[in-house]
């Protein structure tokens, strides 16, 4: 209803400004706790900002937590709880209950590591491509000319590598470590970023309040971090949070291929791996179905988190005021 | 002359007189300003260039508010910006308060910045809708690193009571004011440095009407008050002529007429400036009617390629044909004062009813209100065309 | 029976914030061949008014009725409301390059329209388009027939969108602020255009504007507007040498041709207020230097406050406000907030 104001009440009445609609009457209220108030109504948005938190909180906690329920992801279980007879994994019961993998080790306490991995690399990669982005595309939104035609060029390059391929041989060459993981997934999706700021740069240094700072005397590096720069955190905060489930799958993909973390460490895709790997799906759904789910659920959160994020601080919503 | 505008502290200007090099606070000479216009982007070779300011040389005196008027593609805007230092001109020099300006290093600039500031004409766009009102008006103090902290906040809440804003609001967003509430935020930042000339780029175009008074009236006070020197740009002719002491009028890159405001409004030369008070519309019903209007023909010229010879002669009602080929100068005018001067080889002459006049060379490629029969002709038309269709309601 | 009669209008939109009541009990009429002004500032009600009655404001809650030749515009089906709009009431907006489609050209726009509600093939639409373009001063309109908006300036498209208002010859044009992004001299052009056209095609006309200088030159009637209600209408002589509202003194008054050069103008204090939350009783109590203690109870109708000269097409000159009949006088002040 609000961009029914937009289109039709708020044609532009000049020359006069605001129509005075939400103005004077929502005195007192910053952007932020507006957009706060907007997330707040959107139900989707607030379930899924819980399930991201859940999900944090037991990668936070999973050391503790798997104590707690008396299950470690790296012994195997042997017994009969663990393991059936023939070697088969036991599905869900009252001592496992998300059941047991190939080894016989808890599915419920691997997935609690599993969500440590997932979430220590997709935040720390998103961190990450967030921060590299965010300088390079200041720099090349803000000087433009050839300063912004080299980096943009060098964007595109990098974001032409084929993933699989370059990850592997960086792997190969430099092993399997955690950080390295990082720095590969991070590597080949800082220029997303870097491409949406500079493109919000571009508009942004023609407003009028940057030409306003340089007849202060501002200087270039004043201009960008203090006038640019909060400009920028709307959007940059709502493709962040779309990034993170991509780096997240980025990892999964990666451990599934074996490049990521190993055995014995747990990690989402490594567990989807083993289970379809070993062909083990076809008589334990539980090993690939948990997992799975666990990748599905988080994945989805976070996009409608970011998609409730994007509404919430939507620019086009902060118009009302201005007609 | 207003008297507002000469009870500045401890100076005054002289009536009517010859600007001297010593009463010019600022002084334009043979301002040009070109852009080009990049015909290829890949090989960035420039066909064409547009002169946004072609030439242009005037004063402004030390307390007095110079107004300049002109319609879409004149100029102003530009010239107020080449004024400002906030563009390089091409070729002429600005010369402010003794010290030119065109040739200075971005450092120098900043120094000169605390004395010249600009008001904008959007109250929504010249605010950074991300920060507190507070950290805007006190932003020149943290550039040019003077007063911090309860210091600077004190001076901000000072500033915010001159223009009319309640301290209190420091913490707020320009998204929770008013249009007017806006443009008062921008007046209070420009004036944080204490500046000498405040350039006013239409102030008060984007407000509501009875807000314009408010922020006109504001902007007298602050003159009367701080012994502000005003460069005041619009293209209302009332508002100029209610707050100018002596206005400039511009047409595609030049001055084409400059005089007291009174003179200018009430014996316009220059048949631009003629038409142009003429077209305004005044709200009063009687005059409405009765008046002569000057309607010109056509649309304002592109400044890419400007009319040979004097630049008006397109829509002018009385063109002869050396406007096609003579470039007038800024000269006095016979029958004004001597500061009185326009840009036309032949000025509008007390008596002349411009409505009148035809131009006598050939100006047919304008849009023009057409003739009786023609409208007939089509009402016939079209009534016989619905007719013939029948009632299709 | 008038041509156009607008009965308590309301609309109102649901926000975030609230109902946000853009126009409430508004009524007028419009008589045919007549020019009505309708005045106001930001968030007075009067674009969003006119969209109402071209139907544009669908999605809002409506009250009252809209009586043109006699039919409730409101309650029309849509498919009704389509054979109106565009051949009976017609529109010109403010901004003709967000009004005229880009991709096409601006002949075939104007052709289409017409095709839409005539019999006519495309070459005589063309044709007729091409007319048109003549008619509203466009130089080489067989030319530039084929011509996109973009290749058109500020004032040309605004004639075109002129020409295609005109196309079927309406009985009513609705013109929002037509000038009001145009220069002065351009401005000067299409007011006497359609001044012109008008007269020519006996159409009526409602002009939207907050300038009075343009009510002035050619509007009979005026109405203004005040936070989405009508608070005084009269004919355009009573208006502006007898005003009887405060906002329409105060209108008057803040304007800079109404001062003497040099001196201080006289603005009307404060800002408007916010349309979801009014002010009890009159809504421009708070800024009203006349106010007294009914006007913070009782919100004042609209009703007569004294005559009119007798050319005037509206029966008499109504005002909403508390002071008595074209008092000139100096009633209470109080602080204004």
């Amino acid at each position: 209803m609000s961009v029914v104001i937009a289109e039709v009440a708020g044609t532009p009445e000049p020359p006069g400004g605001s129509p005075e609609v939400a103005g004077a009457k929502i005195a007192g209220r910053s952007p932020r706790a507006l957009a706060w108030a907007r997330l707040r109504r959107d139900k989707v948005a607030l379930v899924s900002l819980g399930f991201v938190v859940f999900v944090v909180l037991v990668a936070i906690f999973a050391h503790p937590l798997s104590q707690l329920i008396g299950q470690s992801p790296y012994k195997p279980d042997r017994g009969p709880n663990g393991l059936s007879p023939s070697g088969i994994p036991v599905g869900p019961s009252t001592h496992h209950w998300l059941g047991t993998d190939d080894q016989g080790r808890d599915i419920l306490s691997r997935l609690m590591f599993g969500a440590q991995v997932s979430m220590i690399v997709g935040l720390a990669a998103t961190a990450i491509e967030i921060a590299v982005g965010v300088v390079v595309g200041l720099i090349a939104g803000f000087y433009g000319g050839k300063v912004d035609s080299f980096l943009s060029r060098f964007m595109d390059v990098v974001l032409s590598f084929p993933f699989l391929l370059t990850a592997l041989a960086m792997s190969a060459r430099f092993g399997n470590h955690l950080s390295i993981t990082i720095g590969v997934i991070a590597f080949f999706s800082w220029s997303q970023p870097g491409r949406l700021v500079r493109g919000q740069v571009l508009a942004l240094r023609e407003r009028e309040f940057v030409e306003a700072a340089r007849s202060l005397g501002s200087s270039d590096l004043r201009i960008m971090f203090v006038d640019i720069l909060p400009n920028l955190i709307a959007p940059v905060m709502v493709y962040g949070t779309l990034l993170i489930p991509v780096n997240i799958v980025a990892e999964s993909t990666l451990s599934f291929l074996g490049l990521g973390v190993t055995i014995p460490k747990a990690s989402w895709g490594q567990m989807l791996s083993d289970a379809s790997g070993s062909g083990l799906y076809q008589v334990a759904w539980w090993f690939l179905v948990f997992p799975g789910l666990a990748l599905l659920l988080t994945t989805l959160a976070f996009n409608l988190l970011g998609d409730g994020l994007r509404d919430a601080l939507d620019p086009r919503f902060d118009r009302i005021g201005k007609g | 002359m207003s008297p507002r505008a000469t009870a500045v502290e401890g100076v005054t200007s002289p009536r009517g007189a010859h600007s001297t090099s010593d009463d010019a606070f600022v002084r334009v000479e043979h301002a040009v300003k070109r852009f080009a216009i990049h015909g290829n982007q890949l090989f960035r070779r420039s066909k064409e260039a547009v002169h946004a300011v072609d030439d242009v040389s005037f004063t402004i005196r030390r307390g007095e508010t110079l107004g300049l008027v002109g319609e879409s593609g004149c100029g102003k805007s530009t010239l107020a910006r080449l004024v400002t230092g906030l563009q390089p001109v091409t070729s002429g020099t600005v010369v402010f308060d003794g010290q030119e300006i065109t040739r200075l290093s971005r450092a120098q600039l900043r120094a000169v910045r605390r004395d010249v500031q600009m008001i904008f004409q959007d109250p929504y766009g010249s605010l950074n809708p991300r920060r507190r009102v507070g950290s805007i008006i006190g932003d020149p103090y943290a550039i040019h690193d003077e007063s911090r902290g309860d210091e600077r906040k004190r001076k901000v809440q000072e500033l915010m009571e001159v223009v009319g804003l309640n301290p209190e609001h420091y913490n707020r967003f320009p998204a929770e004011f008013s249009g007017g509430q806006r443009q008062r935020i921008g007046i209070a930042r420009a004036l944080a440095l204490k500046p000498k000339l405040l350039v006013c780029d239409e102030p008060v175009s984007a407000l509501d009407v009875s807000i314009q008074a408010q922020i006109i009236n504001l902007l007298a006070d602050l003159q009367h008050d701080f012994g502000l020197t005003y460069l005041f740009i619009a293209h209302d002719l009332s508002v100029v002529r209610q707050v100018s002491t002596r206005v400039a009028v511009m047409y595609l890159g030049k001055i084409v007429e400059l005089a007291d405001a009174d003179e200018l409004y009430e014996r316009p030369r220059h048949p631009y400036t003629a038409a142009l008070l003429s077209a305004a519309p005044i709200p009063d019903p009687d005059p409405a009617r009765r008046r002569q209007r000057i309607v010109l023909r056509g649309d304002v010229p592109s400044p890419v390629s400007p009319p040979s010879g004097c630049r008006f002669h397109t829509r002018c009602p009385k063109a002869r044909q050396d406007c096609v080929t003579v470039v007038p100068d800024l000269d006095a005018v016979t029958g004004s004062s001597a500061a009185h001067v326009a840009a036309c080889l032949h000025p509008v002459v007390d008596g002349e009813d411009l409505g009148a006049a035809a131009a006598v060379i050939d100006q047919s490629d304008q849009a023009e209100i057409p003739a009786l029969e023609a409208i007939e002709k089509i009402t016939a038309g079209i009534a016989r065309s619905v007719d013939d269709q029948g009632s299709r309601a | 029976m008038p041509l156009l009669a607008v009965e308590d209008l309301g609309v109102s939109f649901r926000t975030e914030d609230g109902v946000l009541h853009a126009v409430r009990e508004l009524s007028f009429s419009l008589e045919a061949g007549a020019t009505l002004g309708i005045v106001g500032e930001s968030g007075s009600g009067k674009s969003v008014t006119a969209q109402t009655i071209m139907g544009l404001t669908r999605g809002a809650s409506l009250q009252g009725r809209v009586l043109f030749e006699g039919r409730d515009l409101l309650t029309l089906p849509d498919r009704e409301l389509r054979r109106v709009r565009g051949a009976q009431i017609a529109m010109i907006f403010q901004d003709p390059l967000s009004s005229l489609h880009p991709h096409y050209k601006v002949g075939w726009q104007i052709a289409e329209m017409v095709r839409a509600h005539t019999g006519l093939s495309r070459r005589q639409a063309h044709r007729r388009a091409a007319d048109l373009l003549g008619l509203v001063g466009i130089p080489q309109p067989t030319r530039r027939v084929d011509d996109y908006p973009h290749q058109f300036s500020g004032g040309m498209r605004q004639r075109a969108m002129i020409a295609m208002a005109l196309a079927l010859d309406p009985r009513i044009l609705v013109a929002d602020e037509p000038t009001t992004a145009l220069d002065v001299t351009i401005q000067a052009q299409i007011i006497e255009l359609i001044g012109r056209l008008q007269r020519e095609f006996d159409t009526a006309l409602i002009m939207i504007t907050h300038d009075l200088g343009v009510v002035a030159e050619i509007a009979d009637d005026v109405l203004v507007m005040y936070a989405g209600r009508g608070v005084e209408q009269t004919d355009r002589e009573s208006l502006f040498h007898a005003p009887h509202h405060p906002y329409t003194r105060g209108l008057i008054a803040s304007i800079p041709t109404s001062a003497v050069r040099g001196e201080r103008l006289k603005p009307i204090p404060g800002q408007p207020p916010s349309l979801i939350d009014l002010p009890s009783g009159c809504s421009f109590r708070p800024r009203c230097a006349f106010a007294f203690n009914r006007c913070e109870n009782e919100r004042p109708p609209l009703h007569p406050v004294g005559g009119n000269s007798s050319e005037s097409a509206v029966a008499e000159h109504v005002s909403a406000c508390w002071l008595p009949e074209l008092e000139a006088g100096a009633p209470s002040r109080r602080s204004s907030a």
